[in-house]
C-alpha cells in the first residue's frame, strides 16, 4: 500500500484486557495496524488469538468488565476510543460497519426485513420512507439477492443461511461505509455459497473504495481475497506483510507450521506438517516470545520478547529467529 | 484396489416423513387440505467400499451426507435398499453376526463437545462399550483405557478426568479412542475435524492416517472441506441434494471433474495460493429437499442444463474405469 495516503483506520498499540477471578487476560496486547481506502486487510488467526476481540476494539463493542486498557483508534484521524458513546453510534453502521459470523446476531429475528433494514436507515440518515425503501433494495441488489423487492416482506426465518449473510452484508453496506469489518462470515456457509459472497464483497471494496477487515481463521479465504495479511498469535501480531509474501514466504515459524498444516500443498496421503502442543493458556502466557513452547527454534533468546520487526518494506515478523524468505518446501514439512 | 469389499449399499434412500398429527388430521375433516410431506434425505445411493479404503464423501449442508453415514454406522435404519457388510446382507444375519456388525462400524462424530457425556470421566467413557461388549473385564479396564490413551496421543494421567478439563482437539481424540476402544474395522468420520483449529486438525489428521496403518481401518471420511478429503481419501464420492453425482480415484477427480457439479465444487473452493480470483461463481443455492427440482437435481443451477436434464434423472453410469458420473452431457 502506499504510504502516503492517509489511512481510514489506525490502530496504535492497541490493548484489551479482561479482568478474571484468576487475573487480567491480555487478549489483544499491543496490536498496531493501518487500512488505506479500498484496502483489503485479512486479520488470521486461531481460536483465542485474540482477532475477533481486535475487531470489536475497534468499534469500541467490548463489554465490561473487559475495557480497553491503552491505545487508540484513528479513524480518518480522530480517536475513536476518546470519544463518547453518542460519537461512537454515529460513527457505528454509518461510517464503520461490522459483519458477524452468525447473521442472526445482526437481523431481529420477529421484524421484517424492511422494518430492520428502513430503521438502519433512518437512524443515520433523515429520509423518508420511500427512500429509505430504495435505498434497501438497491443495496440488496448490489448483494446479488434476486428479486429484492419480495425479500424485503420476508422474516429472517424464511430464508436460507447464505442468504441471510447476504442481507446482514447488505445492512453494512446501506451507509456506504469507510470501513468493514467483518468477522468470519462466511465460516459458517457452505462453499459455493462462500464463493459468491467473497466475489461480491471483492467487487464492493473496489469500486467503493471502502476498506475491509477480514478476520479468518482460514488462510486459504483470505489469500484469494486480501491485499495484506495479518497473523496473530496469543494477542499479538507475529507476522505482516502482503498476501503473497505472507503465503509464499512467510518467515515466521508459527505462519510456516500455519500453512504447513493445511492439506493439500502436499502430496496425498503424506504426514501433514503439525505445530506441536497447543496454544497457551491467555492467564498462563510464557515470558517472552509466546510462541517458543510450540516453536522447533526456540533458545535462550527467545525468553525475552522480540519486537515487530520489518525484514522487507511492508513485511514485519515478531523473530528472533525468523526463516529466510524462501518458499514452504515439502522437506521442511517432513522434518 | 481389488480388496474385497467391506461394504456395499445397494439403492439406500432414507425419507423423513411429516406426518399428520391428530389437529391436522381434524383440519382435514374441515377441509384444510394438509398433506404428509417427506423429504428424501438419501435417495436410491448405491455405495461399495472395499477393505482398507478411504472413502470421501463429499457435499454442502443438506445434501445428505451426514444420514448416509448414520445409516452406514447403524445408527439410522434405512426407509428402502439393502446393505452387506462383508458380502452378507444384514437382513440374512442372524442376530449374533448382526451385533458384531454393529462394533465392527463405529463412528466419529463432529462435534466434540456434544458428542461426549459431560459427567463421565474419560476413562468411563473410553472403557464403557467394551467392558459392556465383554471384549474385556472390568478389572481389566483401567489398563486397557491407559493404552488407548496413549495410542490416540493422550496423557494416560487424564483419565480421571472430565471432558471439560480438555480442549477440543483433546476432546476429539477422547471421541477417537472412544471408537477404537471396541476394535472397529471400518469407521466412519463424520466432519470428524471441521470444529477445530488448523494446527490442531493437522495432527488428528495425521492421526488418522497413523491408525489407519497401525490397525488396518477402513474410513468413510464425510466433510465438506475439500483439501482435506483430497488429502486423506483414496475415493471422493460427491453427493447432491441425497444423491451421488459422481465417484472417481482422488487424483483423478481433483485432475478432471466429470459432473458440472463437482467443477463448480472444485472451482469454489479457497485455495492456499495468493491469487485474485476473479470468475463468476455458480449462482443460486441448493433447493430445498422438500421440493426437490424433477429432472437432474443440479439443473437449475446447472449452465450447461438442457431439456433432458429438466425431465429426466441422470442415472450414475461408469465413464471410465473406477469412474462414475451422473450426468447427461456424458451421453453425447
Amino acid at each position: 500500500m502506499s504510504e502516503t495516503a492517509t489511512p481510514t483506520l489506525q490502530v496504535e498499540n492497541l490493548e484489551t484486557h479482561f479482568p478474571t477471578r484468576d487475573g487480567t487476560v491480555r487478549a489483544v496486547d499491543g496490536v498496531s495496524f493501518a487500512v488505506a481506502p479500498g484496502e483489503i486487510l485479512g486479520l488470521v488467526g486461531e481460536s483465542g488469538s485474540g482477532k475477533s476481540i481486535t475487531g470489536f476494539s475497534v468499534l469500541g463493542l467490548i463489554d465490561p468488565p473487559g475495557r480497553i486498557a491503552n491505545g487508540r483508534v484513528l479513524f480518518k484521524g480522530e480517536d475513536i476510543t476518546a470519544a463518547g458513546e453518542s460519537r461512537l453510534r454515529q460513527l457505528r453502521g454509518a461510517r464503520i460497519a461490522m459483519i458477524f459470523q452468525d447473521p442472526m446476531m445482526t437481523l431481529n429475528p420477529v421484524l421484517r426485513i424492511d422494518t430492520q433494514m428502513i430503521e438502519a436507515v433512518q437512524a443515520h440518515q433523515k429520509i423518508s420512507e420511500a427512500a429509505a425503501r430504495a435505498r434497501a433494495v438497491e443495496t440488496l441488489q448490489a448483494v446479488g439477492i434476486a428479486a429484492p423487492e419480495e425479500r424485503l416482506l420476508a422474516y429472517p426465518h424464511q430464508m436460507s443461511g447464505g442468504m441471510r449473510q447476504r442481507i446482514a452484508i447488505a445492512i453494512a453496506l446501506l451507509h456506504k461505509p469507510d470501513v468493514i469489518i467483518a468477522d468470519e462470515p462466511t465460516t459458517a456457509l457452505d462453499v459455493t455459497i462462500q464463493g459468491q459472497i467473497l466475489y461480491e464483497v471483492r467487487k464492493l471494496c473496489r469500486e467503493t473504495g471502502t476498506a475491509l477487515i477480514w478476520i479468518t481463521h482460514d488462510l486459504s479465504v483470505v489469500a484469494g481475497l486480501a491485499d495484506r495479511i495479518m497473523v496473530m498469535y496469543a494477542g499479538r501480531i507475529v507476522e505482516t506483510g502482503p498476501v503473497a509474501t505472507v503465503i509464499e514466504r512467510p518467515q515466521h515459524p508459527y505462519t510456516r507450521g500455519l500453512i504447513g498444516s493445511v492439506p493439500g500443498a502436499l502430496p496425498r496421503g503424506k504426514r501433514l506438517f503439525q505445530i506441536p502442543g497447543m496454544a497457551p493458556a491467555p492467564l498462563n502466557l510464557p515470558p517472552g516470545c509466546r510462541f517458543k513452547t510450540r516453536c522447533s527454534r526456540a533458545d535462550a533468546a527467545c525468553d525475552s520478547m522480540p519486537e515487530l520487526a520489518d525484514l522487507a518494506p511492508g513485511h514485519a515478523v515478531r523473530c528472533f529467529h525468523p526463516f529466510d524468505a524462501a518458499p514452504i518446501s515439502a522437506a521442511e514439512v517432513a522434518s | 484396489m481389488n480388496a474385497a469389499p467391506i461394504l456395499e449399499l445397494n439403492q439406500v434412500s432414507k425419507r423423513f416423513t411429516w406426518r399428520l398429527d391428530i389437529a391436522s388430521r381434524i383440519a382435514n375433516l374441515m377441509g384444510a387440505g394438509l398433506q404428509e410431506r417427506a423429504v428424501h434425505a438419501v435417495d436410491a445411493v448405491d455405495l461399495t467400499i472395499r477393505e482398507g479404503e478411504v472413502v470421501g464423501l463429499v457435499g454442502e449442508s443438506g445434501c445428505g451426507k451426514s444420514t448416509l453415514g448414520r445409516i452406514v454406522a447403524g445408527i439410522m435404519d434405512a426407509s428402502a435398499g439393502s446393505m452387506k457388510y462383508r458380502g452378507k446382507g444384514l437382513a440374512e444375519m442372524t442376530p449374533e453376526e448382526r451385533h458384531t456388525c454393529k462394533l465392527a462400524v463405529q463412528m466419529i462424530f463432529q462435534d466434540p463437545y456434544a458428542s461426549l457425556n459431560p459427567r463421565m470421566r474419560v476413562e468411563d467413557i473410553i472403557g464403557e462399550a467394551p467392558v459392556a461388549h465383554g471384549l474385556i473385564r472390568r478389572s481389566e479396564m483401567g489398563a486397557y483405557v491407559e493404552g488407548l490413551m496413549r495410542q490416540v496421543g493422550l496423557d494416560p494421567r487424564y483419565r480421571k478426568r472430565y471432558p471439560h478439563q480438555f480442549s477440543g482437539g483433546q476432546r476429539q481424540r477422547i471421541g477417537i479412542a472412544r471408537a477404537l476402544a471396541v476394535k472397529p474395522q471400518f469407521i466412519v468420520c463424520d466432519e470428524a475435524v471441521a470444529a477445530l483449529d488448523v494446527s490442531i486438525q493437522a495432527q488428528v489428521l495425521n492421526l488418522f492416517m497413523d491408525l489407519r496403518e497401525q490397525l488396518g481401518l477402513t474410513y468413510l471420511f464425510i466433510s465438506h472441506n475439500l483439501s482435506v478429503v483430497e488429502h486423506i481419501s483414496d475415493r471422493v464420492v460427491i453427493m447432491y441434494l441425497g444423491r451421488v453425482v459422481e465417484s472417481a480415484p482422488t487424483e483423478e477427480l481433483f485432475r478432471q471433474p466429470n459432473h458440472p457439479y463437482t467443477q463448480a465444487l472444485l472451482a469454489e473452493a479457497p485455495r492456499l495460493v495468493a491469487e485474485r480470483r476473479d470468475y463468476t461463481p455458480i449462482a443460486g443455492e441448493i433447493p430445498s429437499p422438500l421440493n426437490p427440482p424433477p429432472g437432474c437435481h443440479f439443473h437449475p443451477r446447472c449452465p450447461h442444463a438442457t431439456q433432458r436434464c429438466r425431465s429426466e434423472a441422470p442415472a450414475l453410469r461408469e465413464i471410465a474405469p473406477g469412474r462414475l458420473s451422473a450426468c447427461h452431457l456424458n451421453d453425447r
